[in-house]
């Protein structure tokens, strides 16, 4: 008799574990998908955020990249002078 | 001759009971299996160890004050201690029958205040306890140590490929199913009369079928600390075996067809919603499971550190040197779990056998679950990676790749796999919340 009691607290802790489990991942899922829509409404893709940076920054910098290419032309030049030789 | 008589008598040699022998062999069998089978060695190293230090004869490295006390203490100390329990020791009986039938009442309804009495006499007598029962309270009776190896495999994990197709979450929920399956099956050979296990200790033993060491130990050591040792080399040993354990369910429940399903390319995900992730996990539990706060709180702390990257440090600590050090603790803790007269009984087989039946049933529910997403939904999913929802990561993840690159050559799950291996993770520790709010 006592072991049936047993039984029946095992199917009943069965079925309510798996239950809460398949809930709470329900809700995980449903939070997560809602979450993911809303940050890609107000957020834009990341890839566009950093062109966006990229586009903002080169303008401001245009002197610097010109510097940035001198001295990677010298550095070739350099480099296959060394080689020649 | 008299000094030889008792030095002899003082050696392990002499004191060395069969069943102290025949752990300090299961001790070096599970080395051998650490060190040349490569079974989960991070682990099983310093469980072995802890197991052999734990059987050393007379050492009592593992047991109390009190037990050390009643283990070898005069007879004039073992009348204090009987006083303090409010026992009366028969006068006609031996020293030995004396410590027999005080460790029994020291550990069989006796009045907590009347126990601490009975420690303070062995204590300044000059017994103290053994390192390896230290170690187990410190790490493993406050529970620490389990949560704090949560909270580093949190700071490992990435879930950056479960953020990107939330519904394998789903495939980590099925996967669960092993577990309580498990604890009924345990409680059906209880009520079989075959073996004798309360709810408390079934729920221990399924919880072998989440595939996940410090969920496991948790568990256990909440529900059945006397089954500690048993349950956690099961579930690290079957961790090992995944390779082992899984590719056969798999090709039995799935089509060579099936096998060679190709998945849609996983999104990017942005940063900010691997940030947001953590913190959203830890509001719903604390809405909706407060019981599985300790596991996931853990958990979701060790992820935003690792997320967040202005903690790199504290990140780099959890992942690395702290989840080294506690390991070391708590493999030595579990090993002293490993004593004779706990670990030597018929329900340790029973045990073994029932991890391996949860491994397979939680494998075979993710597969079918994957299956059945399958039929309903538009993406196609491959029912492989249902078998990484048992957690166990990264190996079901890489055993689910392997088994589908033997399909198709160019298909790699490895990523796909990942979501609900990590998935696995949470539920796991979602059902232990439930068992110890429904048990402890």
């Amino acid at each position: 008799m006592q072991d049936l009691e047993l039984l029946q607290d095992g199917l009943a802790l069965m079925a309510l574990g798996m239950g809460v489990v398949f809930v709470f991942l329900t809700i995980l899922v449903i939070s997560v998908t809602l979450m993911s829509k809303l940050i890609g409404r107000y957020q834009p893709a990341p890839v566009a955020v950093e062109t966006g940076k990229k586009a903002s920054s080169s303008s401001v910098s245009s002197a610097h990249d010109d510097e940035v290419m001198a001295v990677i032309s010298a550095a070739v030049h350099r480099y296959r002078s060394a080689r020649r030789r | 001759m008299d000094k030889l008589v008792t030095l002899w008598e003082g050696s392990g040699l002499y004191n060395l009971e069969l069943g102290q022998a025949a752990m300090i062999l299961v001790g070096l069998l599970l080395l051998y299996l650490a060190i040349y089978k490569k079974f989960e060695p991070l682990l099983l190293v310093p469980i072995g160890f802890g197991g052999i230090l734990a059987n050393i004869p007379e050492a009592g490295l593992a047991i109390s004050a009190l037990d050390q006390a009643i283990e070898v203490a005069k007879p004039a100390v073992l009348q204090q201690i009987a006083a303090a329990l409010g026992a009366t020791l028969d006068p006609l009986a031996n020293a030995e029958a004396w410590r027999e039938s005080l460790k029994v009442i020291a550990h069989d309804g006796v009045a907590p205040d009347q126990v601490r009495a009975a420690r303070d006499i062995a204590i300044g007598v000059g017994y103290s306890n053994g390192m390896l029962y230290n170690f187990y309270k410190v790490a493993i009776g406050s529970g620490i140590a389990p949560l704090i190896i949560f909270m580093g495999v949190g700071a490992m994990t990435d879930f950056g490929p479960l953020l990107a197709n939330p519904r394998t979450l789903f495939l980590g929920a099925a996967a669960q199913f092993g577990i309580f399956a498990t604890l009924f099956g345990a409680v059906a050979l209880t009520s079989m009369g075959i073996m004798d296990f309360s709810l408390n200790q079934a729920a221990a033993i399924g919880i072998i079928g989440g595939a996940d060491g410090p969920t496991s130990i948790y568990v256990s050591s909440v529900l059945a600390p006397e089954l500690l040792g048993a349950i956690a080399v099961a579930a690290y040993a079957y961790m090992a075996l995944v390779p082992l354990i899984q590719p056969p369910i798999m090709r039995l429940l799935t089509t060579d067809k099936e096998r060679q399903i190709k998945m849609t390319q996983l999104r990017p995900v942005s940063k900010l919603e691997k940030v947001v992730f953590p913190l959203m996990l830890l509001i719903l539990v604390a809405l909706f499971l407060p019981d599985a706060a300790p596991l996931l709180g853990m958990f979701c702390f060790g992820n935003l550190m690792r997320e967040c990257g202005v903690v790199e440090r504290l990140s780099d600590t959890s992942q690395n040197a702290l989840i080294n050090i506690v390991t070391i603790i708590l493999g030595l803790s579990v090993g002293s779990k490993l004593m004779a007269e706990s670990f030597l009984a018929f329900e340790t087989l029973g045990i073994l056998g029932l991890g391996i039946v949860a491994f397979g049933i939680g494998t075979a529910a993710g597969v079918l679950m994957a299956k059945l997403m399958n039929l309903v939904s538009k993406m196609p999913i491959n029912p492989l990676i249902g078998a990484a929802g048992v957690s166990a990561v990264p190996m079901a993840a890489r055993v689910a790749n392997k088994v589908g690159l033997e399909s198709n050559p160019h298909n790699f799950l490895l990523m796909h796999a990942m979501g609900p291996n990590v998935a696995g993770v949470i539920g796991s520790a979602v059902a232990a919340g439930v068992m110890i709010k429904y048990l402890g």
